[in-house]
């Protein structure tokens, strides 16, 4: 499989190592040949210097026969134009584009019809709202991923010291909280290694926990593994850009008070009057008055989505100095993520992360529908549907020639939500969550769509 | 720097090299010319000792992490070192030779594509053995780590660093995304010039065995040949000008090639490197004509320019066949074909040497200091064809070149210190460092090594090694820094 990614900034450098670990072939094209270099020396990938709008370059990099482009330059106009000549050159392949600017995104249906013939626009902000909107819905998780259209929740949650379930063997588990629950403990996280574990590990102290659920068991679920849930209610956005603009407007209803904080006058003016119950207060993020003032000590949630990082970062900092429930962070760079939890940041946020999450969800067409990544990119979590040609169908859960590393969770059949047992067969249409460790993927591929294994 | 990990590497790569000599052992056992127990041997020996090495160095954790520059270039230089001295293996257990020395020379002679030999009686070898010392040729050319990185499919991850570290010229091309691809294309277009070139040298008139072991001395830009006066004993004009276009084919970078295969000869004819090459080989070949039909040489223009035009192409391509003695040419032919040495083939090509490309880079960055002279505040930057050029590349090969000439030059005053003379020392420095073969003097094209000093031919098949693979990657080795935590 051929993909060609424009721009090789944070999102192109991702996408490009990750795909080119599971053996695609993958062509980057920039202008800048240091981030060029960069990225061939990391990976195997061939590179291209040059404007990705521009159709000699896109026709050298072979779009003739290539099968996915990706244009995720910073700019929306210049991937725009990619994938505008990228229709031209070849209607098959399929296009998606990392687009920010509302006044494009509000045109989706132009975009993705007739003229640039986008397969699916990527907008990074709308989805760290959607993160961000996820993580307020369960207090104390550190990471929340839906699959099957909303149906299963795959959370990753710091357990309380005072948990009923610290010490307990991943297989008695069931029995200590409850049989008629139906989790299934998908990964730990321990000492900052991912664990994907067996019925033999035992969940220890400080461990993070993740497990896959029916949404409408969450609570419950929660509740017997001892999380304190609170609801958040008291909230504060610190961040007038786009992402907070967007974020204050999705809480802008009765059940939620919040405030949101800017120190650009212009763009104080701009959201008030267009947000209706949110407070928009103008100042520094960094001045304590100001937070004092607007009794950090209560906010449930502190939530800094600004431009800056480093901002971002020291606020929350000090939010928590002063006696902020949970923060969240909107981070950009890659680098600053193993810092985050150490220095005592709730969750983190990440536009370039959420644009990774979404374009992957969309290579990885045939039989798996979704993917998340968890844990930075140590893991990702599968959705597959067992079409009637997959090899997989009629096995049982135990024969499955998965690689090791690799564990059925859970499948959806008709409305159900199945824990499998290691005898369960696995039926037609069956949604399977899977999840692998990441060199396993390729593998994993393999096993679900080929009938022969030749190696 | 992970030692377990490089060790582990060139374990592989030793296996490799063992497994091509299952070709010669069925030539050995097809003639029956009692090079099949030895050549068995070698082989055994070669796979065991890759095998073990694999086996006991491997290292699950590291294999995780990519590979470092340093790994590579480590595992690179190293690797061809190891590669060298099992090759000897048939030459020391066929009993070609008595000393380890002359084994290595010619092993090493054989994978740098230099063919520098220091066999004296090259008919007398059973068949077999001489089909192994082309195939180093053979092997070496397109470059053991490239077949190596086509086949073996867990080296792709640090693949590029192995990449850079073997393929010749400043900036390596890409022809597919993925290097194992790029590799296998490669291997792909050799192999079919080679198939060509066999058919077309049975034609005219060689055996099978003879028609291999000239291509792939040609092919490889090598010049070890299966008759002691190498491609004059066939004396057909028919061979001398396949053999001719086969090294100037040789000499093209290989990604022009392959676009030549897939119908796009425009890039071809466009690259600036393929058309200095061209014009270069045209331009000395109508001087060096000119010169010995002049000075009596020849009696027919049509000899002279078949003489020539192989001649120009052996040395300029670091080929290094022989068709015509010509020390007995007149001076300035000699002047140009010693010119010729210096620059060797075309980036990405098997040819040797410092590089078309280089000469070019030097010439143009040179001229453009000239002009900033006349034009202080111009602001010019040096361009191959439409691209331009980085300067960290200018700057590599300047660094490159000093290297070259300063090691070639060491090299030279150790031979000389071991009571060669002053001319034969210097050209066969010069020959094995630019991965030619013959130079003149007492290594001419009608002598041979054979009777230089041992300290000399370790000397000199250290040199085999620091040309092919470009310096760096070698003298790397030798920098203490590259050895520091």
């Amino acid at each position: 499989m051929r993909i060609i990614i424009i721009g090789a900034g944070e999102v192109g450098f991702h996408i490009a190592q990750r795909l080119a670990v599971e053996n695609k072939e993958v062509v980057i094209i920039d202008k800048s040949a240091e981030a060029l270099r960069k990225i061939a020396e990391s990976s195997d990938v061939q590179t291209i210097r040059g404007s990705g709008s521009s159709p000699e370059v896109l026709e050298e990099a072979g779009i003739m026969d290539a099968d996915i482009f990706l244009a995720v330059t910073d700019s929306d106009e210049i991937n725009l134009i990619a994938c505008f000549f990228a229709n031209m050159l070849n209607e098959k392949v399929t296009k998606l584009a990392r687009i920010r600017s509302g006044m494009y995104t509000n045109y989706k249906h132009l975009l993705t019809g007739e003229g640039a013939g986008i397969t699916k626009i990527i907008n990074p902000d709308e989805e760290v709202v959607n993160s961000v909107l996820r993580l307020m819905s369960v207090p104390g998780a550190v990471e929340i991923n839906e699959f099957a259209n909303g149906k299963i929740r795959l959370i990753g949650i710091n357990l309380p010291e005072d948990s009923p379930v610290v010490g307990v063997k991943l297989m008695e588990l069931r029995q200590k909280i409850g049989d008629e629950l139906g989790i299934v403990i998908a990964a730990l996280v321990r000492d900052g290694e991912l664990i994907i574990p067996s019925g033999l590990n035992t969940i220890q102290k400080d461990d993070v926990v993740y497990f896959v659920c029916d949404i409408r068991e969450q609570e419950e679920i929660l509740e017997r593994l001892g999380v304190p849930s609170k609801p958040v209610r008291e909230v504060m956005i610190i961040g007038g850009g786009n992402i907070g603009y967007k974020l204050a407007k999705a809480l802008d209803n009765k059940y939620y008070h919040t405030r949101l904080l800017e120190n650009r006058q212009k763009r104080c003016e701009f959201l008030s009057e267009r947000l209706d119950r949110p407070i928009v207060l103008m100042g520094d993020s960094t001045d304590q008055d100001i937070l004092r003032e607007e009794n950090i000590h209560d906010m449930d949630m502190v939530i800094a989505v600004t431009g800056d990082e480093e901002t971002n970062i020291l606020t929350c900092l000090l939010a928590k100095s002063l006696g902020a429930k949970s923060t969240v962070t909107r981070v950009n760079n890659f680098g600053y993520m193993p810092l985050i939890e150490p220095i005592g940041i709730d969750y983190v946020v990440c536009p370039r992360q959420s644009a990774i999450n979404s374009l992957l969800h969309f290579i990885r067409r045939g039989k798996i529908i979704s993917t998340v990544s968890i844990k930075g990119e140590a893991a990702e979590a599968l959705e597959v549907i067992a079409h009637e040609d997959s090899p997989i169908i009629g096995k049982k859960v135990m024969d499955l020639a998965f690689p090791k590393g690799c564990l059925v969770l859970c499948f959806q059949r008709g409305d159900e939500v199945v824990i499998p047992r290691g005898d369960t067969i696995i039926e037609q249409q069956d949604r399977l969550i899977i999840i692998s460790a990441r060199n396993n993927i390729p593998k994993l591929e393999k096993a679900l769509t080929t009938k022969v294994e030749f190696f | 720097m992970r030692w377990q990990y490089v060790l582990h590497i060139i374990g592989a790569l030793v296996a490799c090299v063992g497994m091509t000599m299952v070709l010669p052992l069925a030539w050995g056992a097809y003639y029956g010319d009692g090079t099949a127990v030895p050549l068995a041997l070698s082989m055994a020996i070669t796979i065991l000792s890759g095998a073990l090495m694999f086996f006991v160095f491997r290292d699950p954790v590291a294999a995780k992490s990519a590979m470092t520059h340093r790994e590579g270039m480590a595992i690179v230089a190293l690797g061809w070192f190891a590669a060298g001295a099992f090759g000897g293996l048939p030459f020391y257990l066929g009993g070609t030779f008595e000393s380890v020395v002359d084994c290595v020379f010619e092993s090493l002679s054989g994978f740098s594509t230099t063919g520098s030999s220091v066999l004296t009686n090259i008919e007398a070898v059973p068949r077999g053995i001489l089909f192994w010392r082309s195939l180093t040729h053979w092997l070496g050319g397109m470059g053991i780590i490239v077949l190596s990185l086509a086949i073996l499919p867990f080296l792709g991850v640090g693949g590029m660093q192995l990449y850079k570290a073997e393929v010749p010229g400043p900036v390596p091309d890409k022809l597919k995304p993925r290097i194992k691809d790029t590799a296998m294309t490669l291997w792909k277009v050799y192999v079919l010039f080679s198939v060509i070139e066999t058919i077309l040298l049975m034609f005219g008139g060689m055996d099978f065995f003879d028609a291999l072991c000239h291509t792939f001395g040609t092919m490889a830009t090598g010049g070890f040949s299966t008759k002691n006066t190498s491609v004059a004993a066939f004396d057909s004009a028919y061979i001398d000008y396949v053999i001719t276009i086969f090294m100037l084919i040789a000499g093209v970078n290989f990604s022009l090639h392959y676009l030549l295969l897939k119908w796009r000869p425009a890039a071809m004819f466009k690259d600036p490197e393929f058309r200095v090459f061209g014009v270069m080989t045209a331009v000395f070949i109508i001087i060096i004509t000119i010169a010995v039909y002049a000075g009596g040489n020849y009696d027919s223009v049509s000899d002279s320019v078949r003489y020539t035009s192989f001649q120009v192409a052996a040395i300029l391509t670091t080929t290094g066949f022989a068709t015509a003695d010509y020390e007995l040419w007149p001076g300035i032919t000699q002047a140009i074909l010693l010119f010729c040495m210096f620059v060797g083939g075309c980036a990405g090509s098997t040819g040797g040497g410092m590089k078309v490309m280089r000469i070019m880079l030097l010439v143009k960055h040179s001229y453009k200091e000239l002009f900033r002279l006349i034009h202080p505040r111009s602001v010019n930057r040096v361009k191959m064809g439409k691209t331009v050029v980085q300067d960290d590349v200018i700057s590599g090969v300047w660094g490159f070149f000093i290297l070259w000439i300063g090691l070639f030059v060491l090299a030279a005053f150790v031979v000389a210190g071991t009571g060669v003379d002053v001319v034969t020392s210097f050209a066969a420095s010069l020959a094995c460092i630019g991965n030619i073969g013959p130079g003149i003097g007492g290594v001419g094209p009608t002598d041979n090594f054979a009777w230089l000093p041992d300290t000399a031919k370790w000397v000199l098949t250290f040199c085999m090694v620091l040309g092919r693979l470009e310096i760096y990657t070698v003298i790397i080795l030798f920098v203490p820094e590259f050895w520091r935590k």
